[in-house]
């Protein structure tokens, strides 16, 4: 693992187009902010992982029978077309 | 067949030929980057994402808003960027769901994966409010 120490509003660059600045200090809490470009997705490792355990668990080589859900049974065209998106957008400036 | 062409849910479904990019893949999944989302009677309200290119690879994903009504995961501005929503109607929000058992299902909805009907690029998101929500929220399963 390759360590640098850095100062407050220093960064590093990786790879010519990923700048990793610290911005603030505080006790034990680092904040970076990270400039990369849209397709390098930055995540927290542990929501990261989080998530990519749940996807290697429910990803099904072989399905098996599909469990029925006991809620009132919607179509799924309509569940789709009936989605409450609103709020779900952040609020444009 | 135009598959760019903005999309009720309806033909999205029924043109289950249309592929669904993701340029970003699912995490964990990196490599593959175009899914179709398939639906087949009998698993409603499930739908399948099904991998081009591997036929073993499919995950079972359900409108998080028939098992969660009052869902409202917050897509963050970056993502709406990437994925060029110019609004809400241009979302839709599909969950992953994992099967345990016959009667024992979960539903991630700590990383919804976000489509855009319009331009059919989609997503796995980690929204703003992600701490709300868990990656194994329980499925009312019938006769579980």
């Amino acid at each position: 693992m390759l360590i640098l120490s850095r100062k407050l509003n220093e960064s590093i660059v990786i790879d010519g187009r990923i700048t990793v600045k610290v911005v603030r200090i505080d006790g034990e809490v680092i904040k970076l902010g990270i400039t990369a470009p849209a397709d390098v997705p930055v995540h927290r490792q542990e929501v990261y992982e989080e998530i990519r355990q749940s996807n290697q668990a429910a990803a099904i080589p072989h399905l098996g029978p599909v469990p029925r859900l006991s809620t009132s049974q919607r179509s799924t065209t309509e569940a789709l077309a009936l989605q409450p998106l609103a709020g779900t957008l952040p609020a444009k400036p | 067949m135009n598959c760019m062409a903005r999309t009720e849910t309806g033909n999205l479904l029924e043109r289950n030929q249309c592929v669904i990019r993701m340029p970003l893949g699912l995490l964990g999944f990196e490599r593959y980057k175009s899914f179709t989302l398939l639906t087949r009677p009998t698993e409603e309200p499930f739908l399948r994402l099904q991998a081009v290119g591997n036929p073993k690879l499919a995950f079972l994903v359900v409108s998080p808003f028939v098992v969660a009504p009052d869902y409202r995961p917050t897509i963050p501005k970056e993502d709406v960027r990437f994925l060029g929503l110019e609004g809400p109607e241009d979302a839709l929000i599909v969950n992953i769901v994992t099967v345990s058992g016959p009667k024992q299902a979960t539903v991630n909805l700590k990383g919804p994966i976000v489509l855009n009907r319009r331009t059919l690029t989609a997503k796995q998101v980690i929204p703003v409010n992600s701490p709300d929500f868990s990656v194994a929220h329980p499925l009312p399963v019938r006769g579980g």
